[in-house]
């Protein structure tokens, strides 16, 4: 039978077929799995079929510069787990705050050698790729070495940097290469006789030591007459080219976050503000294919983190670094009617002068409004909540160890070595200032069997308030099936303790929420709740879930990372 | 559609849309043939158990972030560049690479010619050695064709040089006749074919300090002018245009010092360059031989962290001997996009001639220059008259779209007593 539907009931049944269709919130199942909160990000695919590509260095910078890849912004990040923290994978491994991080592990970092065997160096091809001068060599062992030297205005400050961030990096979670600072003369360099060299022309012929003597010409020059150089180890693996700061690697099966949401890499806005790292493009960085128990997988490195602190490859940063991009659409046309005299901070900025150092401070420094040279997707989508979790890392860093990293740069100059650790200090300050003021501070929440709830101030622990507070927590039973919640009553308390209401589940299975908001609180962003989720197990209960931002202050972008100031309590308009 | 994606996060995920067209496409099927009430029933239970039937539920988040990667292994493909990727590396090759093959060459034939574009083939040899031919043709007819052997960055990059032969027609060069007082509106055009051959060498002892010298044999054939205006022989005589219908030989030697701290010939924001050059015309037949001295001091002088830059040049070109005799088309000038923007090309002839350019430069991007600008100048037949009494000038504003080392576009406005000029340059004024 065939019946004729009036326009009322077509548009009911295309209605309710519509929800059907678009709403996928009635098509989840449990939001808690059994596994949840992953410490390790699965990565079950083998990538053997990985091909190296190689990212069109001004295309990079186009598209970043004067398009906005990659998704919208205003998602949460893709990679994070239920915890709100960044599991391991061959993108990150927690190291500081996941761990007591022993001021040896730190000065080694990811070193596994000595650097360079003693004895002749052989150089094996000239630098392809980068601004810095440089060549690689093969060791009297057998290893292969990238090496890179200072630029004449600036002894000491490229290399020094070099090892000092890779340190930094690393400790923050980053993959990083191997760099030794050594020391080279040119009688310790030999040619290898199958090397060759490109000239102008193009036509590649044997390479000689007049090749290399453009090279050493541009670089930094001990009295001696030795060159102070910074060795990396070739990485292992296949080396497979950068990665880009949005999207996925369409070749790799399990790159399936796209790296705009990856929280590690949006972290990089504070963690890039914290040592200035201004250059962050697809180029310095690297994917390496690896094998491991038998599967191959890419592994992802932030490659060259030496534009740091306040020097780049030929010398001291640009004045802008660090304050614009290289474009700025705003600012270019303030600063075209008004004959320049739209005056920006970087232009007055007092910087203390060590060629060793650049320009590098932390008075004027603001991590709310400190940019890369070239916007990054990742960087620019990132939300409160990675801002958080990068700063928590940033604060992490003691002066002991600020200036124990420092030391291995072995700056002749103590000065530099001072002036670098001061700034970083002064600038990790600052970063906590900002970021743990702009969102939920709480942090390391436990619910004990005795029924309270604990949990820490971070902002409090950073010295940035003086009393923890009040704190009070609106209290529900979740249904992890469906998603209902069930009110149980609010309560408050102090001292980073609350109690729990009498009336809660003790039943193995159960999810209890705790949604956690300041009283009263110093800061308007405090008085938005975090949300800490347990699970009853047969040991106690367990926390499977925290969320800072709710879903409606992140989705269509409504609470982007802004670089706006920080309200204080009453003035946010909130 | 880009689908929001919450991949490890407690967030729900969102069901694939091949799921979703698949349903769509059986209600729509089903709608046309079934009774309202079956509809709505049924759309109900679909409702409710969509979740199930659409999205196989993974036990655990393990498993959920497997399920994914197994889809996408799936679908894997190799990273390719898109379009626009390849678009850009191809420009990339063709205007910052330098290998040997053809390439779009963008010059000048001779001032006034307008927009001028031209194509050219190279070839290396050696390390650092080329040849190359390349060709230029104008909106106005000016032509050029051009073949060299350059060779360079010998001696530690002190060394550079190399030999050159061409020839160019320029159909339609003002003249206006001879000093300050010509009127705008008594333009005459003349047309010249030059053909001519040289040396050249470069020395640079220290990187600021370059020695240039050249030799070669330029011919000079005028003809009559084209364009609007009436040629050059109508309205003129040897008496107010020396050298009028003289074709002439001259071997040309030129030498040159100064020093030079700019970072750039091309584009700079500080240092200077001061330099001297003579010049020496002989003619075969004596008749048409002479010296010329020219004197250049360029000053840049960046302030407040290169926010803005005061430049400034100064130039004189002066004859050396009164007795001298100089044919019209050779004497120093003033009036062009790198001299007096705000007049025409070869408005003032003399000679002697003395200029002055001072910019008020500002940067409101990286790659973008602006500038207010002012320039002077004069021409005289007495070196004695060379000073700053009578000077025409113009003032005007400018953009620069430069690189590190190079300006490929300048383009400024200008007004004079004579009224508005436009300049595209591809290059720096100095």
């Amino acid at each position: 039978m065939r019946i004729f539907l009036n326009r009322k009931t077509t548009i009911l049944a295309l209605t309710l077929a519509t929800i059907t269709l678009a709403s996928p919130s009635l098509m989840t199942a449990a939001k808690f799995y059994s596994d949840d909160p992953l410490l390790t990000a699965p990565e079950t695919q083998n990538a053997s079929g990985v091909t190296p590509w190689k990212i069109d260095l001004f295309y990079d910078l186009l598209s970043n510069q004067f398009t906005k890849p990659g998704l919208p912004p205003g998602s949460r990040a893709g990679n994070v787990n239920t915890i709100d923290e960044v599991p391991d994978s061959s993108w990150f491994t927690n190291r500081i705050l996941a761990h007591p991080l022993r001021i040896e592990e730190l000065v080694r970092g990811p070193l596994t050698s000595d650097g360079p065997a003693p004895g002749q160096l052989t150089i094996i091809r000239a630098k392809s790729e980068g601004a810095a001068p440089g060549f690689t060599v093969r060791d009297s062992a057998g290893t292969t070495w990238f090496v890179a030297f200072d630029p004449k205005s600036n002894p000491e400050a490229a290399t020094g940097a070099l090892v000092v961030a890779m340190r930094v990096f690393w400790a923050l979670g980053y993959n990083q290469a191997e760099f030794y600072i050594s020391e080279l003369t040119r009688e310790r360099l030999q040619i290898d006789p199958v090397a060759t060299f490109q000239p102008p022309s193009g036509k590649l012929r044997p390479m000689t030591m007049k090749d290399i003597d453009p090279v050493l010409a541009r670089a930094a020059q001990k009295p001696g007459g030795a060159y102070r150089i910074v060795a990396s180890r070739l990485l292992p693996g296949k080396i497979l080219g950068g990665f880009k700061y949005f999207g996925t690697r369409p070749d790799d099966p399990n790159d399936t976050v796209p790296h705009e949401q990856r929280r590690e890499l949006r972290g990089l806005q504070v963690f890039g503000a914290w040592t200035n790292l201004v250059d962050v493009k697809a180029l310095n960085t690297m994917d390496t294919l690896i094998t491991e128990n038998g599967q191959s997988r890419v592994r992802h490195y932030l490659l060259d983190v030496g534009s740091t602190f306040g020097i780049g490859a030929n010398g001291p940063h640009d004045w802008t670094d660090g304050y614009e991009n290289l474009f700025d659409k705003d600012k270019t046309l303030k600063r075209m009617v008004t004959l320049g005299f739209y005056l920006q901070p970087w232009q007055t900025v007092d910087y203390e002068d060590n060629p060793a150092v650049g320009r590098f401070e932390g008075d004027e420094f603001d991590p709310l409004t400190w940019k890369t040279r070239v916007p990054a997707a990742a960087l620019l989508q990132a939300l409160d909540d990675d801002t958080f979790w990068a700063a928590r890392r940033v604060m992490a860093f003691t002066d002991e160890m600020i200036r124990t990293l420092v030391r291995t740069g072995q700056y002749s100059d103590p000065a530099a070595e001072k002036l670098i650790s001061d700034v970083l200090i002064k600038r990790r300050d600052k970063i906590g200032q900002a970021y743990f003021t702009r969102i939920n501070p709480l942090v390391n929440f436990s619910l004990d069997g005795s029924g309270i709830l604990r949990f820490e101030n971070a902002a409090e622990k950073a010295g940035i308030v003086k009393t923890h507070g009040t704190w009070s927590a609106a209290w529900s039973i979740l249904n992890n099936n469906t998603g209902a919640s069930t009110p149980l009553g609010e309560t408050r308390g102090e001292g980073g303790q609350i109690a729990i209401p009498r009336n809660m589940p003790a039943t193995p299975g159960a999810y209890l929420v705790a949604a956690v908001q300041g009283v009263n609180p110093p800061y308007a962003a405090w008085a938005k709740p975090a949300q800490a989720t347990f699970r009853r197990t047969p040991d106690g209960w367990k926390l499977v879930g925290l969320e800072r931002l709710t879903r409606l202050d992140t989705y269509e972008g409504r609470v982007p990372a802004s670089r706006s100031p920080v309200n204080p309590a009453g003035t946010s308009g909130e | 559609m880009k689908l929001l994606v919450y991949k490890a996060g407690i967030w729900p995920k969102k069901c694939n849309l091949k799921g979703r067209t698949h349903i769509k496409a059986t209600l729509t099927t089903f709608l046309s043939r079934t009774s309202l009430y079956w509809v709505v029933v049924l759309l109900s239970g679909a409702l409710l158990s969509a979740p199930a039937l659409v999205c196989a539920q993974p036990a655990s988040r393990f498993e959920s972030i497997a399920q994914e990667q197994a889809e996408k292994a799936k679908t894997l493909k190799p990273p390719v560049p898109d379009k626009a990727e390849l678009l850009l590396k191809k420009a990339e090759d063709l205007f910052l690479v330098d290998p040997s093959g053809f390439f779009p060459y963008f010059d000048s034939v001779y001032q006034g010619g307008g927009l001028t574009a031209g194509a050219g083939y190279r070839k290396f040899f050696g390390d650092n050695s080329l040849w190359d031919v390349k060709g230029l043709y104008s909106v106005l007819n000016y032509k050029l064709i051009e073949g060299r052997i350059v060779s360079r960055d010998h001696w530690d990059k002190r060394i550079r040089f190399g030999t050159r032969v061409g020839w160019r027609d320029a159909t339609e060069v003002s003249y206006y006749g001879i000093g300050m007082e010509t009127n705008k509106d008594n333009r005459t055009n003349f047309r010249f074919q030059e053909t001519y051959a040289e040396g050249f060498g470069e020395l640079r002892v220290r990187p600021w300090l370059p020695i240039r010298s050249t030799v070669g044999f330029e011919q000079w054939n005028t003809l009559e002018g084209k364009g609007d205006e009436p040629s050059i022989e109508t309205q003129h005589t040897p008496a107010t245009a020396p050298g009028l219908g003289a074709d002439i030989g001259y071997v040309h030697s030129r030498i040159s010092a100064g020093i030079d701290w700019r970072t750039s010939p091309g584009y700079t924001r500080r240092g200077g360059l001061y330099q001297a050059t003579l010049h020496d015309y002989r003619d075969g037949g004596g008749l048409y031989s002479f010296q010329k001295l020219d004197g250049e001091v360029i000053q840049h002088i960046p302030l407040l962290r290169e926010t803005w830059v005061l430049a400034a040049r100064g130039r004189v070109e002066t004859t050396l001997n009164d007795s001298d005799v100089i044919p019209y088309f050779m004497l120093p000038s003033l009036g062009s996009g790198s001299t007096l923007r705000g007049y025409s090309s070869y408005r003032f002839r003399d000679r002697h001639s003395m200029l002055f350019n001072a910019e008020f430069r500002w940067l409101p991007t990286v790659g973008l220059d602006m500038a207010l600008f002012y320039d002077a100048g004069k021409v005289t037949s007495r070196r004695s008259d060379l000073d700053f009494h009578n000077l025409k000038s113009d003032v005007g504003i400018g953009a620069r779209f430069h690189g590190p080392m190079a300006t490929p576009l300048r383009i400024d406005l200008a007004v004079s007593n004579e009224g508005w000029r436009l300049v595209f340059s591809g290059g720096p004024i100095f």
